[in-house]
């Protein structure tokens, strides 16, 4: 079959990164390609039989048992379990290197294989990053008053972002009227020119829970922004069923919402947003189930970009402009074998020694307990509510710590029967199951006891916050393991600083306050069970919360970045990287908006640039 | 864009057009590779099997929800069956499947898929059923390569088989096995207490009276609790087949145990105090009189039981399972109100998990999700 093979731009990678840049170009009238690696799953609306590949169902979300058996690992032999946009860990690891330096692989840091990306299995939590996130080198240069930095760690390697909030503002505001968000503005720390959010739904009433915890302590709350509909959306042709009647039985309210891809129209993913609506453009092509696995340059341009077909066989195609948004680890990966394969390349990408350095996820934890009152949490677009209370100057330098986070609550968490049961005392991906394997008191009567103590009543208050940059947090090759294609798998290198323990000890402690206060109208004697920072977890050095950020920064000094102001790679002409992977600094929230509105002002980049 | 549905005259068989970008969703990740390595076997396949070189061969045939274009209620009796069949040769004609689910004297035509390695048909075939069937490959009759479900006809000759949603049918255990799985499953689940099963004889009582004909053809009273155990029968025999020989081997173990310990009575009759007993001590580890020569880990064997057990009893009932969403119901009646201790009822308190809310009609009844 003769396909087209020449195009002005390629974007490899459909989901926040590729999405936004690929709706830029088109718009304007560019003839661009997207290769996605992973299938074009649709919600009912736009699939053929009026059925969406989505479902509500729990085991299409947590899969069958799969057994780790690529050798030479710690974890060989371990079961894992995997969603259906998931990769096989036995197709392709990722690799961490634990605290005792040996090898395991990790589901950790992926984010979904399929169009729309991430944002088909994300909760939707949108926020954006403040002003100080992207000053914290000029915040903290002159501060005494720092604790837990012996060694000047943050001073060294804090970094200004090479834009201001007062440029990104206007791609933010882009992006929330695009894609689609419902919340509200007030007590947000984070200035706005415009409010395009849609009016948010009735909170579940176990929310109130961590609304009067929040306004007990003084942390104004705000209506948590998530990229769920609840009006009609004209941006991307999107609408919504009668939503405020009272016996209307419809809506974007299920448990069936994070870690689920949405079979309907509400959540506001890539693909619904972005991409469909300019899908039958004559500008637009995508290939799904491509899977990019070198780029080859001509001098400084980037020239072909080498894929698979869905067939598996080799194929070629070249644009004039090549954006890269596999997710910061996969695109690193991909620059990384792109270079293994000519010293041009490698060159040029490796003009300093930083790329995969400065790997980046958040700090993030929270705490969780067992509330009062028993409510039905399966009605839920999963958060609530919202605190920008510790990231206000005021709140960092009393508290001694370099950044800031932001705070909101959790509702969709274990409501539903299996996720209660394979969550049960696991912290992470790869853990799942264990606990409740372990206990193996746990039947008929005591069985039942589990289910009503817990069933319906957990609430959890989570945190995410700015992790301290650090070199040796990278990523590699992997000198062994490979993928399907025989391609080295990405190497995870990373380690917690000791601020940043101390960061998630002190945000974690207000989480729990959050629930103490909250569970008995203001007190604060309410008991809570369980909080504290990730790197508290078994596995903790795999945890990423699917916020994959850095390793290919961007800065305004070539010596010290791998990309410059507007995501181009330094010695390249012609090579973008619009995920998360730009990121210097980590932000005080969920990475996803921030994706998105960088990649809309890179979209103008290239328009700017004159290439195209 | 409504499904083009043939109906054929001659053969009681639908087809169904599903687009390429559905065919190749369900195929690229599993079936498109290099790797040559046997790295998806765990035990379910003989060495040398050229399955453990791809990924979740079980997938295959695609089974997937329905929809006639004009009523989802009446649609969901029914799956779509996607065979896929991998043949990079351009030279290669003709490839067709005959099956149980159509006259087996008329083999039904695949597709390519343009410029793929791909061909493809898709059916409609009802729920609840067991079929076997085979490729015909340039005039051959060849076994699936890629299914890894095989069932041996009385006369010897081996098909490749594939069982639609709900089904209830058992496939993978002998009538003892199962008998002997139910015992085992009511120890854990809370439905063995006086008050659990009271709830599930009115909750299928409600059905067979209002619901077993028009709102839900599938579920009917199961001797067992929630179907646990047709569960696990589907799951050994599909997702994780790997884990069939551990259930083989420790049900009889388990078996020949009771029999020495209770020489009189049949393990089926005996009290259910020794099944506690038994189970307290396979989490212990050492079972007395357990043959550690033949499966060298009770404990593991019961962690696994439970885990199917549970899963069992809360997924979705398409999986064989939670007949009629009774084990979702059980939540949804029996857990109280922690600071009044009510339970929730119809009149006076909402329940605290409406499953009902976010699933599809008829076994939900929500107006907008299909399933």
């Amino acid at each position: 079959m003769a396909e087209q093979d020449q195009f002005d731009v390629i974007i490899v990678g459909s989901g926040a990164g590729g999405a936004p840049v690929a709706h830029t170009l088109v718009s304007a009238g560019k003839y661009i390609l997207v290769l996605e690696k992973g299938p074009l799953f649709r919600p009912q609306q736009d699939d053929p039989l009026g059925l969406s590949d989505y479902k509500r169902d729990e085991l299409i979300s947590d899969g069958p048992e799969k057994i780790l058996t690529i050798p030479g690992l710690v974890n060989t032999g371990a079961s894992f379990y995997t969603s259906h946009v998931e990769p096989d860990l036995n197709d392709e690891p990722h690799i961490y290197q634990s605290n005792d330096s040996a090898d395991y692989a990790t589901i950790e840091g992926y984010t979904c294989q399929c169009v729309g990306g991430g944002t088909q299995h994300y909760g939707g939590v949108s926020l954006r990053f403040s002003e100080r996130d992207l000053t914290l080198r000029t915040f903290n240069e002159s501060r005494t008053d720092i604790r837990h930095d012996p060694n000047g760690d943050v001073k060294r390697e804090a970094r200004d972002w090479p834009i201001t909030y007062t440029e990104l503002e206007p791609y933010y505001t882009k992006a929330e009227q695009l894609i689609g968000l419902n919340g509200t503005r007030t007590n947000q720390i984070k200035v706005a020119s415009a409010d395009y959010y849609q009016k948010p739904l009735e909170p579940n009433p176990i929310s109130e829970y961590a609304r009067i915890g929040m306004e007990a302590l003084g942390m104004k709350p705000y209506r948590t922004p998530q990229a769920v509909i609840t009006q009609d959306h004209a941006p991307s042709g999107r609408k919504v069923g009668p939503l405020n009647q009272r016996d209307w039985e419809g809506g974007p309210k299920t448990a069936y919402v994070n870690r689920y891809g949405d079979c309907l129209d509400y959540k506001s993913t890539t693909w619904v947003a972005l991409l469909r609506p300019i899908a039958s453009r004559p500008g637009f092509t995508l290939r799904p189930n491509c899977n990019v696995t070198h780029l080859e340059c001509n001098a400084s341009r980037v020239v072909t970009v080498h894929y698979r077909d869905p067939s598996g066989q080799p194929a070629t195609v070249s644009g004039k402009v090549i954006v890269l948004a596999c997710s910061a680890i996969e695109t690193v990966r991909l620059l990384m074998l792109s270079a293994e394969q000519a010293s041009t390349f490698d060159s040029r990408i490796n003009q300093n020694d930083l790329l995969g350095k400065y790997f980046l996820t958040h700090c993030f934890g929270g705490a969780s307990a067992i509330m009062p009152g028993r409510f039905d949490k399966s009605r839920t677009i999963d958060s609530d509510w919202a605190s920008d209370f510790c990231g206000t100057d005021d709140f960092i330098r009393s508290a001694g710590l370099w950044a800031g986070a932001t705070i909101y609550n959790n509702t969709s968490d274990q409501a539903l029967p299996i996720a209660l049961a394979r969550t049960h005392g696991a912290t992470d991906l790869d853990t799942l199951w264990h606990a409740f394997d372990n206990d193996t008191s746990m039947v008929g009567e005591h069985l039942k006891d589990f289910l009503n103590a817990q069933f319906n009543r957990r609430l959890s208050v989570s945190f995410m916050a700015n992790q301290v940059p650090q070199k040796a947090n990278r990523i590699e090759l992997h000198r062994k393991v490979r993928d399907k294609w025989g391609r080295r798998v990405a190497y995870i290198i990373k380690s917690w600083h000791d601020h940043d323990r101390f960061l998630m000890d002190t945000i974690a402690a207000r989480c729990r306050d959050v629930l103490g206060y909250g569970g008995d109208g203001g007190k604060g004697q309410y008991p809570v069970e369980g909080f504290g920072g990730v790197y508290l977890s078994e596995n903790a050095l795999a945890r990423i919360a699917n916020h994959i950020l850095g390793g290919a920064r961007f800065g305004s000094d070539e010596r010290d970045s791998v990309l410059d102001k507007n995501c181009r790679a330094w010695h390249f002409d012609n090579l973008y990287l619009t995920d998360g992977c730009f990121m210097p600094t980590s932000g005080s929230g969920n990475p996803t908006l921030t994706i998105q509105a960088n990649a809309l002002r890179v979209g103008d980049a290239v328009l700017a640039s004159g290439i195209v | 864009m409504l499904p083009n549905i043939l109906h054929s005259r001659a053969m009681p068989y639908r087809l169904l057009s599903r687009d390429d970008t559905y065919v190749l969703n369900y195929s690229t990740k599993y079936l498109a590779r290099d790797n040559t390595d046997d790295r998806h076997n765990y035990g379910q396949y003989a060495a040398g099997d050229p399955r453990a070189r791809i990924a979740e061969a079980w997938r295959f045939p695609i089974i997937d929800s329905y929809y006639d274009g004009q009523d989802y209620e009446a649609s969901y009796d029914f799956n779509t069956v996607t065979f896929i069949y991998a043949n990079s040769d351009p030279g290669l004609a003709s490839v067709a499947v005959v099956g149980t689910f159509a006259d087996l004297h008329a083999p039904v035509p695949l597709r390519r898929v343009a410029g793929t390695k791909y061909w493809t048909v898709t059916m409609v075939v009802p729920k609840g059923e067991v079929h076997t069937y085979k490729f015909i490959v340039g005039g051959e009759p060849r076994l699936d390569p890629v299914n890894p479900q095989h069932a041996t006809k009385a006369d010897g000759s081996q098909w490749s088989r594939f069982f639609t949603q709900f089904c209830t049918q058992i496939i993978s255990f002998e009538e003892w096995e199962v008998v002997l799985l139910q015992r085992l499953t009511e120890h854990i689940l809370p439905f063995r207490t006086t008050e659990g099963q009271r709830f599930l004889d009115l909750y299928y009582n409600y059905l067979d009276r209002n619901a077993k004909e028009t709102v839900y053809p599938h579920a009917y009273r199961l001797d067992q609790p929630i179907g646990a155990v047709s569960f696990i029968d589907k799951v050994v025999a599909r997702e994780e087949s790997h884990r069939l020989q551990d259930y083989k081997i420790c049900l009889e173990t388990i078996d020949r145990l009771l029999r020495n310990r209770n020489p009189y009575t049949e393990p089926s009759r005996i009290a259910m105090e020794f099944y506690t007993e038994l189970y307290d001590q396979m989490a212990g580890g050492n079972p007395r009189g357990w043959d550690f020569s033949r499966y060298k880990n009770p404990r593991f064997f019961l962690q696994l039981l439970r885990r199917h057990t549970y899963t069992g009893a809360f997924s979705h009932p398409k999986y064989g399972g939670n007949a009629g969403g009774a084990g979702w119901a059980y939540l949804a009646a029996n857990l109280p109100d922690p600071q009044t201790g009510a339970l929730p009822t119809e009149r006076s308190q909402p329940s605290y998990f409406d499953w009902g809310h976010a699933l599809e009609r008829p076994l939900g009844r929500n107006p907008e999700y299909h399933g």
